[in-house]
């Protein structure tokens, strides 16, 4: 039974991980109160439109058709009937992983890889000793030195934890892709295991919905624009939030904020100071506009060649032609970045007109196809785990240091989290945390 | 099931969102969310997305998940108490089996389970009080008056109407309604029956728990109530657990138990497990077969041959889940609990 003198839970940011705990908290009658400073649910999880029919996420994001179950909006989403990734190395397309492991260099290397053990100390020994020298010098480490914007060398092993599943869940996860005409998970779900049911979907009107549905259960609790100011801790026990320059006593605070924005909002503590060094990679994303389909030779194109200004390209109407209008394509570009570099800056039109430049090789008639484009900017696009501050990363795994202060989701674990693991884990966690305050 | 009950389905379906509907059922489910009902809380991992493969009621998909506690397999969200009349068509087997539908399989299958009804019969007296609980359009009923003794009162409950009307016309009694609301209005008097079977009823109901209490207290002290059901410690459901598995029967199970939660399901309404066993039954293995098919788009003539008209499937799944059964692995579950003097 809960008191009813219970202080309320403080949530804060309405994203998916967000409103997720507002749910579960509410699910087992916890009272909350869930704060967003923007002027609308749903944060990296939204989609937009533009007034040509195409849609836009940030980044390519899939759902898939088990968290869909779960939230019960199965009804609303379509399956995504095929996803397949490939490589592009010196004007060649490889596919993913299969088409690369047909080359017999890498293929030698990757064997040879796995006769010597040792324990990687970076990324970039982990690479070498999970795929081979050749495949991680040529592949892996140029893609993750410019998804991360820092060498490997730099980076934690652990940025390999959350890559696909092995090669025989790889095989008989495309031979059910094959069968199903289904584009069945590999390596989107860590939390749950995957299987060959376990495929993408998208829902109506996009990502969105997903949100939408968890706020309908709690629209009551939550409060637009209306920014934390001030997370306060007394002998480091989270108490109180900071809301319009008022103390609000709360029973516990969940965080979504980035970390090093935690580590600023909280007060009376310096336990979170490490937080503030953790890294994200700002990333700017291209959608560019053009006539035709087809464009690339699979949905997403990796481009680890340097020569490049970007690292991966999505054509995401392969996989969800419902993105754009029929006869039309979106192709998102993804370049790392630094905010307010060169590239941050550039206006629209110039950062269009720049990738055309670059697709050159992989569409020759681009320009002619081309009809604008629209970019999304965001400054924490994702986790960088620098070996520097490794220790401090895991610490935060297992808690924030401080009592009753949970920093969850994509942003506040610090994580590179898919959707689908974010709804598992905040809902585990949110139970966890309903029993103790129970 | 029968085949040409579907090809008029596979025309009607819309296919671009959610699972594929028959035309009278392409509004989503009103859907509500549960905790185990044994652990009474929500602490489970995702087992399976399934959709409803036999009757395409709806384009919802569903989760069935399994209590990290006890390990019960429960359906979540799963449809609200309101929507049992959508999940429950009228062309639901249950309310439409009959000799002419499922000729020499419907015979066999009336003997076999005679003797297994009159086995659990031992011991009662001539003027013994039976219940069948969930008892569909029946079927139970009329084996233990047609083979069973004569003097035996034989009653059943059932919540659907047009069941209940097809076991009034054959003279049967039978009280409409859900039994933890007859316990409560008196319909059914406490204390007073000898044997009550449960028989493919509790993995259908909302609250097994309350409805086994409700059962309990009709119980004479010392009476006794046979549960069957699927079981989820068996072969087939960890070949099929992902989607396929038969006993999902998605939407319309709502909780799958294996001997050892259904023992906890015992001692919490105050039970004596007085025997635990497993039965064979190939339904289960054919239906997993026969989801996975229409799930890929197999075609027809293969579809066909896993059903319950088709006796060459059920034969072989039935030799099949003799030697799982001959392990302590069969089918079905088939318990005898007793309420204490």
């Amino acid at each position: 039974m809960v008191s009813a003198e219970m202080k309320p839970v403080a949530i804060v940011g309405a994203g998916l991980a967000g409103l997720t705990a507002a749910w579960t908290l509410r699910q087992q009658k916890i009272p909350v109160v869930l704060y967003e400073a923007g002027k609308q649910i749903a944060g990296l999880a939204g989609s937009f439109h533009d007034p040509d029919g195409f849609t836009y996420d940030f980044g390519a994001h899939f759902v898939t058709n088990r968290l869909a179950a779960a939230l019960g909006v199965g009804a609303h989403c379509r399956d995504v009937r095929y996803y397949g990734e490939s490589v592009l190395l010196k004007g060649r397309h490889y596919s993913y992983p299969f088409g690369l492991m047909q080359v017999p260099r890498y293929v030698l290397s990757g064997l040879a890889s796995r006769v010597r053990k040792h324990q990687p100390r970076s990324a970039a020994d982990w690479f070498r000793a999970q795929y081979g020298h050749a495949l991680a010098n040529e592949v892996a480490i140029p893609l993750t030195e410019a998804w991360s914007g820092v060498a490997a060398s730099d980076l934690s092993p652990a940025v390999g934890d959350k890559l696909q599943g092995g090669i025989a869940q790889s095989i008989v996860h495309k031979i059910a892709a094959q069968i199903t005409h289904r584009a069945v998970t590999n390596g989107y779900s860590h939390e749950a295991s995957e299987n060959p049911n376990v495929w993408h979907v998208y829902p109506k009107g996009g990502l969105g919905l997903l949100c939408q549905k968890l706020a309908a259960d709690v629209e009551d609790v939550i409060q637009l624009e209306t920014p934390v100011e001030a997370i306060l801790t007394a002998e480091n026990r989270a108490v109180a939030v900071r809301v319009q320059g008022k103390e609000q006593p709360v029973s516990a605070v969940i965080s979504t904020a980035p970390c090093h924005v935690l580590a600023k909002l909280v007060q009376g503590t310096d336990a979170l100071h490490p937080l503030s060094r953790f890294r994200y990679r700002p990333m700017v994303f291209v959608n560019m506009r053009f006539q035709g389909r087809g464009l690339l030779s699979d949905t997403v194109v990796w481009t680890p060649e340097k020569d490049f200004l970007f690292f991966r390209l999505t054509e995401t109407a392969l996989s969800m032609p419902w993105l754009a209008p029929e006869g039309k394509t979106l192709i998102t570009v993804d370049i790392g970045c630094e905010i307010g570099d060169e590239i941050w800056i550039m206006p629209e039109e110039t950062l269009g007109e720049l990738c055309l430049q670059h697709l050159e090789p992989m569409i020759p008639d681009g320009r002619a196809r081309y009809f604008g484009c629209r970019v999304l900017r965001t400054p924490i696009a994702y986790p960088v785990f620098l070996n520097d501050y490794e220790d401090d990363r895991l610490r935060l795994t297992r808690s924030t240091g401080i009592a009753g202060l949970h920093s969850i989701g994509r942003n506040g674990e610090f994580a590179h989290l898919l959707m689908e693991d974010i709804y598992w884990r905040t809902t585990q966690k949110m139970r966890h945390l309903a029993a103790t305050l129970n | 099931m029968n085949t040409q009950l579907h090809k008029p389905l596979q025309e009607q379906i819309s296919a671009s969102y959610g699972a594929p509907c028959r035309a009278d059922g392409t509004e989503p489910l009103a859907l509500t969310r549960v905790t185990c009902c044994i652990c009474e809380v929500e602490d489970a991992q995702p087992l399976a997305v399934g959709e409803d493969f036999e009757y395409r009621t709806s384009p919802d998909t569903f989760l069935a998940v399994q209590c990290r506690g006890c390990g019960l397999v429960y359906l979540n969200p799963r449809p609200a108490p309101s929507e049992l009349d959508r999940i429950y068509p009228p062309d639901y087997h249950a309310f439409e089996f009959s000799a002419e539908r499922y000729g020499f399989v419907y015979k066999v299958r009336r003997k076999l389970e005679a003797k297994r009804l009159l086995s659990c019969c031992k011991g009662l007296g001539k003027t013994a009080r039976i219940v069948d609980v969930g008892c569909g359009d029946g079927f139970h009923l009329r084996l233990l008056r047609d083979y069973g003794n004569p003097s035996w009162q034989l009653e059943g409950v059932e919540p659907s109407r047009l069941a209940v009307n097809a076991g009034l016309d054959q003279g049967l009694k039978i009280h409409q309604g859900i039994v933890q609301d007859l316990v409560r209005n008196l319909e059914l008097p406490a204390a007073s029956y000898d044997l009550a079977f449960m028989i493919a009823t509790i993995e259908h109901v909302d609250d097994p728990v309350a409805v086994l209490a409700a059962v309990r207290s009709l119980l004479r002290p010392g009476g006794r109530v046979v549960i069957v059901t699927d079981n989820t410690q068996t072969l087939d459901f960890r070949l099929f657990h992902t989607r396929h598995w038969g006993g999902y029967h998605f939407p319309r199970h709502w909780n799958l138990f294996n001997p050892k939660n259904l023992r906890l399901l015992a001692q919490k309404t105050d039970m004596q497990v007085e025997n635990l066993t497993t039965i064979v039954s190939p339904v289960n293995w054919v239906y997993s077969i026969r989801n996975l098919l229409v799930d890929w788009n197999a075609p027809q003539w293969l579809i066909n041959q896993f059903s319950l008209q088709s006796t060459l499937s059920l034969g072989v799944f039935t030799l099949f889940d003799m030697l799982h059964q001959w392990m302590g692995h069969g089918a079905l579950m088939r318990s005898t609990l007793r309420r204490p003097d």
